[in-house]
């Protein structure tokens, strides 16, 4: 899958002064609705994938089975943007290394997340490498919320990358460029990237890099069918 | 149509023994339907009238799911008596599917048990809205208050108490209506005479507080409702109004109470249920249009279109068998003409009649939304009728291949004839059921979909058709198939004595994409005659339903013919199968054939905090973990895990979580078994052969 991993997303961060998000670390993608976001969020969770990691997608929006094909559909997308042969290995692949965990009906607790993830952990020996944090709104979580979760992530040693809803009239920013709902978080996020479209496909944009100063020419840009890098 | 608003069909769910048979029993009393009140277990034998099967009367609890019509101030009831347990799951589902209300029995003692939450969860999968009934109110330890607490906590509904109680336990003696704001009792030998008051004194504060609670959940339903609480002038119509419209968007759960073996508060739940359910207007249904490539359609429930109806359940009488039907749309009249979508033949419509439990009542006309029954039809359950004008569905078409067998051997000579009575039956009911008889052995198989749907089966014949049988051990559905291409070239020849047989067959075999078989001749220059390809196919079929791995069906695969050759006089087409056989044998092992086992859809069910503990369980069985969803109080841990895996799930799973629990499986696909059962099976098979051979 060496092919994938030079065309996905993630690819911004080769850019970026770690190379990489980093366990420990959480990651955010912020963008307006419909732009995306959960698109490059399963391609940063294919990108683990292929590399064999394991991979925990927690959805607080949708059930399980929404989520799977939404993967269905970009799996199918990429096996033929890049020509995957060997499909049905790959895909067991995927499938073994991840786990979906659903907290519907506003049940998201951290509490409940930290047990669960223990659960994976001991009873059945799935020691997650990287978490997908979808559908969580910036807008109406406390910020001890997203102090449990960095604190998960240092717990289990895991990178955790989250969605982010920006508004167009909302255009609030802070003196470090971070914008809202994050100009108030950006302490806890290691990683902040900004998806933008453009009429020619989707600019990812670091905002933030693990503390040191973004280069200018930290973004790639994304071709908006296949949300995978275009050549330069 | 007035008449369609005036018809409600209904399920009466419950936790087995939180009453819901004599509940039945009481509403079939007051509303005429029976002239005598009889106990579920009790002492004269009778027994309760929605209990017609025998297994039923025995235990005190209802499996079957027997339709009865009643009439309650100018409404038209039919009561679906829905099965509680888990286990059944087709009789369940089929009849939750002609629901479009149901009353959620509960115990005023146990409460929300495990069984109440499974029954509500179906519930929520059919998007059925209902009312709650804490029945037993006049028992020991009895509190309806706990129990709406319950629900709201333990199962997540809007729940609002619609009553309260005048007295508890050993004193309840009526309840307090919290819309008209009078205390309700029952009189006479049989409470059949409502006696309204005042609220008696005491119970005046409660009362009002609670009502205060109905108002503020009410008034999310109805602006006008709160306009009028503003300015203090609530009516009882407005509160009823916003209750129904809560109650059939399911986001208020109505709670009534009493005690149906004390017949206290069993009338105003009859009229709760015309009140807050809804009629067959106001549910969606849907049938598959065929025409379509099943698209979906949207019915009307229009006497004047055409008809729609489905046969949801079978029963045997004395008399022949009785289909009970669900009108979705259209009518059914005596003498029509019927088409069945399944296999296009057409019915003539004999006798239609209403049921009354196991009794009957002739009719000549049912309209769309009726619950009617036919008889003499000849029909497999889950069969839908229209009158020829519309080639729709009511369900899927298909029909998943069992994944389990088991020989059963009749343990008696008066056993073998009711066995294959039974059979015959259960068959035509299930679809997913079959039975047949091993040419080898003699024995008689039954498959189905799992080791407690056969076990219910094998129940069933003992107490309905008297038919003792002894079981086999459950034997899995495997399957082989072969992994790669392997070329064959077989020469059949026996010309020695006798008329000669000559048949020589080239080509390969090879895997084929989705599994189905598949026969190509590319036979060129005549090396093997036309006519006997037939008999070179067929033979490549047959030896297809025994693997020569572990003697199993094999999955389909590609067969090419591309050479051969022919004797003038001594090839025939039993030469040539001879030769297709021998060159089966010859190319199969070559073509690295391997076992696949079927893999189940696995879904548990389970109270969040054994999420932990179940997904231990499910990975100790070679399981393979996809999602969990946790809804608040529930979990739901959805799996894949190899059927062999599974016997005896059920138990362990109750012990690891209380009880509180359950789950369901259905197949899902055929995968390649891990070699140390691969080779277990091979093994086994080689075992059986060598003994064979013996």
């Amino acid at each position: 899958m060496k092919d994938f991993i030079k065309v996905s997303p993630l690819k911004v961060l080769e850019k970026s002064s770690q190379k990489g998000l980093g366990r420990g670390n959480l990651g955010v993608l912020m963008a307006r609705a419909g732009v995306g976001k959960t698109a490059c969020l399963i391609h940063i969770a294919f990108d683990k994938l292929f590399r064999k990691e394991k991979l925990v997608h927690v959805s607080l929006e949708d059930v399980p089975e929404k989520i799977t094909s939404y993967y269905n559909v970009i799996f199918y997308d990429l096996v033929k943007a890049l020509n995957i042969e060997d499909e049905h290995e790959v895909r067991m692949l995927f499938e073994r290394n991840r786990m979906i965990l659903a907290y519907l009906q506003q049940s998201f607790e951290i509490k409940r997340l930290r047990e669960n993830l223990k659960n994976l952990v001991e009873k059945i020996d799935f020691v997650p490498d990287a978490l997908i944090v979808d559908g969580l709104d910036f807008e109406k979580a406390e910020r001890n919320v997203f102090e449990g979760f960095k604190e998960i992530a240092e717990q289990f040693r895991v990178e955790m990358w989250f969605s982010a809803r920006t508004h167009r009239h909302i255009t609030d920013v802070n003196e470090r460029g971070i914008p809202y709902p994050c100009h108030e978080l950006d302490d806890l996020f290691n990683i902040i990237i900004q998806l933008q479209p453009t009429q020619s496909g989707i600019v990812l944009k670091l905002l933030k890099d693990h503390g040191v100063e973004v280069s200018p020419e930290a973004s790639v840009k994304l071709d908006p069918n296949t949300f995978l890098v275009m050549s330069e | 149509m007035d008449d369609i608003q005036k018809l409600r069909n209904i399920g009466i769910s419950a936790h087995i023994d939180s009453g819901k048979t004599t509940l039945t029993e009481r509403i079939l009393y007051y509303t005429q339907r029976i002239f005598a009140i009889h106990e579920v277990k009790g002492k004269d034998g009778v027994g309760a009238k929605m209990d017609s099967m025998e297994l039923e009367k025995e235990r005190g609890i209802t499996i079957s799911s027997a339709a009865t019509h009643c009439e309650w101030d100018d409404h038209k009831i039919n009561v679906i008596d829905t099965p509680g347990h888990v286990d059944f799951t087709i009789e369940v589902e089929r009849s939750l599917r002609v629901l479009d209300g149901s009353i959620l029995v509960l115990c005023a003692v146990g409460g929300v048990q495990s069984q109440s939450m499974t029954v509500d969860r179906q519930m929520n999968r059919y998007r059925v809205p209902r009312l709650a009934f804490v029945n037993k109110c006049d028992r020991s330890g009895a509190n309806p208050y706990r129990v709406v607490n319950q629900l709201r906590e333990r199962l997540n509904h809007n729940a609002v108490l619609m009553q309260i109680p005048v007295g508890l336990e050993g004193d309840f003696s009526g309840v307090v209506d919290l819309v008209s704001m009078k205390a309700v009792y029952f009189d006479g030998e049989y409470g059949e005479i409502v006696r309204t008051e005042e609220i008696p004194s005491p119970l005046l504060d409660e009362a009002n507080a609670r009502r205060e609670e109905l108002l503020d959940a009410a008034s999310m339903f109805s602006d006008a409702l709160t306009e009028a609480i503003l300015e203090e002038r609530v009516s009882e119509g407005l509160i009823s109004q916003a209750v129904r419209k809560g109650s059939l968007l399911r986001q208020l759960t109505p709670v009534f109470i009493g005690s149906a073996y004390k017949n206290i508060g069993v009338q105003p739940l009859l009229d709760a249920v015309n009140q807050y359910l809804p009629s067959p207007t106001e549910v969606e249904n849907f049938a598959l249009n065929l025409d379509q490539g099943q698209a979906e359609v949207k019915l009307s429930s229009n006497p004047d279109d055409p008809l729609v109806a489905l046969a949801f359940k079978l029963e045997v009488t004395r008399y022949g068998q009785l289909t009970h039907l669900r009108i979705y749309q259209g009518s059914i009249g005596k003498g029509d003409d019927l088409i069945n979508v399944r296999d296009r033949k057409k019915i003539k419509v004999g006798r239609l009649v209403r049921m009354h439990a196991d009794e009957m009542e002739d009719i000549t006309r049912a309209v769309a939304g009726d619950i009617v029954a036919l008889f003499g039809v000849d029909c497999f359950s889950g069969d839908t009728f229209t009158d020829g004008r519309l080639n729709y569905s009511m369900s899927s078409i298909f029909v998943p291949e069992p994944v389990i067998s088991l020989t059963i051997s009749p343990a008696d000579h008066k056993s073998q004839t009711n066995v294959s009575k039974a059979l015959n039956r259960f068959v035509k009911e299930d679809p997913t059921f079959r039975s047949h008889v091993d040419q080898e052995s003699g024995e008689t198989i039954i498959s189905g979909m799992g080791e407690l749907h056969l076990e219910i089966y094998v129940e069933r014949m003992k107490r309905e058709f008297g038919a003792d049988v002894m079981t086999g051990i459950p034997q899995v559905a495997y399957r082989e198939a072969i992994s790669r291409r392997a070329e064959f070239d077989y020469l059949h020849k026996k010309q020695t004595g006798g008329s000669g047989q000559y048949g020589r067959v080239g080509g390969y075999m090879e895997p084929s994409d989705d599994n189905v078989y598949e026969f190509v001749n590319q036979v060129k220059g005549g090396a093997i005659p036309t006519e006997f390809m037939p008999a070179v196919d067929k033979a490549f079929q047959s030896c297809l339903k025994e693997g020569l791995l572990i003697g199993f069906p094999v999955l389909g695969m590609r067969v090419v013919v591309n050479d051969g050759q022919f004797h003038a006089v001594d090839s025939s087409e039993r030469a040539f199968n001879y030769a297709a056989i021998g060159a089966f044998k010859q190319s199969y092992l070559k073509a690295k054939p391997v076992i696949l086992e079927p893999v189940m859809k696995v879904s548990v069910e389970c109270p969040s905090e054994f999420q932990g503990n179940v997904m231990a369980s499910i990975n100790q069985r070679r399981g393979l973990i996809v999602s969990s969803a946790e809804d608040g109080v529930f979990t739901t841990v959805e799996a894949e895990v190899p059927l062999a895996e599974m016997f005896g799930y059920a138990t362990t799973l109750r012990s690891l979580t209380q009880g509180k629990a359950e789950f369901t499986m259905e197949f899902s696909r055929y995968s390649k078994a891990p070699a140390a059962v691969a080779e277990e099976l091979k093994a086994e098979f080689r075992d059986r052969v060598k003994k064979g051979k013996k």
